[in-house]
């Protein structure tokens, strides 16, 4: 046989295209449609008044239904009106609380999302580079990435000493997996021809890993960052709203239970564009770390 | 100096195992290589330059048979035997300076050192101003010398060179002949040069190794009796000699 160097794994690649293909970057829209208004030329002032008017029409309808408590499968007296939401916002905006919940929600991230690619990356490369780590860890990872983050809740709580370090947990659990499988894709794709590039100029093991196999990974990374970012959020929610105390989760919840319908929106809304910034923030820095992909 | 990169191949079968059959490309082959002595690989598409050439550079290992560098057999690839490889293989992150200071970075020459070296073999391939291009920037031409200059500022003892020049116009390809045998000259490197063009192999090597497809392995060894010093042009009569004996030796 000719034997290579450097063993390439060519096993399958199904059980984590799935998590590749769904990728979540809507701050992009958002971003393209604020850059558009700055080129509109005669032909595109559609592409600018049409989605604004799609919206108004949304809101006069939102509005009128919920002002009519019109009952059609939806309940719509429950509802909020937008002007109801506009109004919440305004007394929320100016109060502490709202900040602080925004602040623990983005600390809790932070962290956790931290820790996430830390780890997601080195096992993702330990898993990709090596027969033998790759043997031990593997199992394990197909154990655990079937099981969503929000069902370690309950676990989690009875782990941890404390709810805070809980909902830390849990964020990291949504946030590693997709981290350490689209890692673990992209080392595999590693071309052998770099590797023996770069084996001919005299680099070692080591050299390989980090000349080659990890930069050759980093598109890849970014990737699972990026839909690492929202099941991080996704996870938080969870963990805020069963057992927090603060975050924005938290507010959402109890808006609901202090019969504040109209922050609920608030709270959703808030969420939305928290998730959408954070996503939209790996987005640029992909950008920026990767030049040569462009 | 002299005795660095004597390259010894000994009985040598090379192929691919696919499921439980094992193809064999190359059979009972053996070459000696002297050191500082330039051969030239020629024979048709698929009969196993490229195969032989990673097999000399480590990352193929024999079915049966040894290759030795200096006496030792050559187990992995390393940085005495540099390999321009027929495929394109700069590294896409680097730019076209990261990729050519590389080896020397390798071997633990400085900063200041790798990049003076890099520099000269930029200019060397007349790559100069696009030393920041990354790979993906410069043409199919433009990497293969930037491979070349990467290839070269490793200052291996053996270089292996896979249809290097293949993609070149022909100012660019005999401009960068004659770098490669002044290299050749000044710095008694062992060169293997694998190349599809008669003209090429009898223009730089001393010898002309032409591989049969059929038989797998050596089916003749012209000597051009080129020396280390001699000007670049014999006669024309003399290489239209050697010429034609190639020819008829490839179709044969
Ligand atoms: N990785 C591989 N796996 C299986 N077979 C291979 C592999 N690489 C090459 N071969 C086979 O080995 C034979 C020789 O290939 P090789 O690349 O050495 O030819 P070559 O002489 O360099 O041809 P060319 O002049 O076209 O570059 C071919 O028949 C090819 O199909
Ligand atoms: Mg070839």
């Amino acid at each position: 046989m000719i034997a290579s160097d450097h063993e390439q794994d060519h096993k399958p690649q199904t059980f984590n295209d799935h998590v590749m293909k769904t990728s979540s970057f809507s701050v992009n829209y958002w971003l393209d449609y604020i850059v558009r208004l700055f080129y509109i030329g005669k032909h595109s002032v559609r592409i600018f008044v049409i989605p604004l008017l799609s919206i108004m029409v949304g809101l006069l309808a939102w509005q009128g239904l919920t002002q009519t408590h019109a009952d059609i499968i939806l309940d719509f007296s429950n509802i909020p009106s937008p002007l109801h939401v506009y109004k919440s916002f305004l007394n929320v905006v100016v109060t502490k609380t709202y900040w602080k919940d925004i602040y623990w929600s983005l600390y809790r991230i932070a962290l956790a999302f931290t820790i996430g690619s830390l780890v997601g990356v080195t096992v993702g490369v330990a898993l990709g580079y090596s027969a033998i780590l790759r043997l031990i860890i593997a199992p394990y990872i197909e154990i655990m990435r079937p099981i969503p983050a929000i069902a370690w809740v309950p676990m989690s709580i009875l782990m941890w000493p404390t709810t805070e370090q809980s909902i830390v947990f849990i964020t990291f659990l949504g946030a590693v997996f997709p981290i350490v499988l689209n890692t673990w894709d992209g080392v595999k794709r590693v071309p052998i021809e770099l590797v023996k590039a770069a084996r001919s100029l005299g680099a070692n093991r080591i050299s390989v890993l980090f000349h080659v196999v990890i930069p050759y990974a980093i598109p890849n990374i970014t990737v699972g960052m990026a839909l690492g970012m929202g099941a991080a959020w996704f996870a938080l929610l969870a963990g805020e709203m069963i057992s927090g105390r603060y975050g924005i989760g938290y507010f959402t919840w109890e808006s609901y239970e202090l019969i504040q319908y109209g922050n609920i929106i608030v709270g959703m809304l808030t969420i939305g564009i928290l998730s959408s910034i954070t996503s939209g923030a790996i987005y640029l820095i992909k950008r920026k770390i990767v030049p040569w992909s462009e | 100096m002299e005795d660095i990169g004597h390259i010894e191949i000994q009985h040598v079968c090379l192929g691919y195992k696919s499921g439980l059959d094992t193809r064999t490309v190359i059979k009972d082959l053996s070459l000696t290589l002297g050191a500082g002595s330039f051969t030239s690989l020629i024979g048709s598409s698929g009969c196993g330059k490229s195969t032989l050439l990673n097999a000399i550079g480590g990352h193929y290992k024999p079915l049966s048979g040894s290759i030795l560098l200096d006496g030792v057999e050559i187990k992995t690839p390393s940085a005495d035997l540099g390999i321009v490889f027929q495929q394109h293989t700069l590294f896409p992150w680097k730019t076209v300076k990261e990729n050519v200071r590389f080896g020397p970075m390798r071997r633990g020459a400085g900063r200041v050192v790798s990049d003076k070296l890099a520099d000269e073999y930029i200019e060397l391939v007349g790559l100069s101003g696009y030393e920041n291009y990354y790979p993906k920037m410069l043409s199919g031409g433009m990497q293969h010398r930037a491979e070349i200059a990467r290839a070269l500022a490793n200052k291996p003892a053996v270089l292996l060179m896979d249809e290097p020049f293949g993609a070149l116009d022909a100012q660019m390809r005999v401009s960068l002949q004659d770098s490669l045998l002044s290299i050749w000259q000044n710095t008694h490197v062992t060169i293997v040069f694998v190349t599809h063009d008669v003209d090429e192999a009898i223009r730089l090597s001393q010898r002309v190794v032409i591989i049969s497809q059929r038989s797998g392995s050596i089916s003749s060894i012209i000597e051009t009796n080129k020396t280390h010093n001699e000007s670049i042009e014999r006669s024309a009569e003399r290489t239209h000699e050697l010429k034609s004996r190639c020819l008829t030796l490839l179709s044969a």
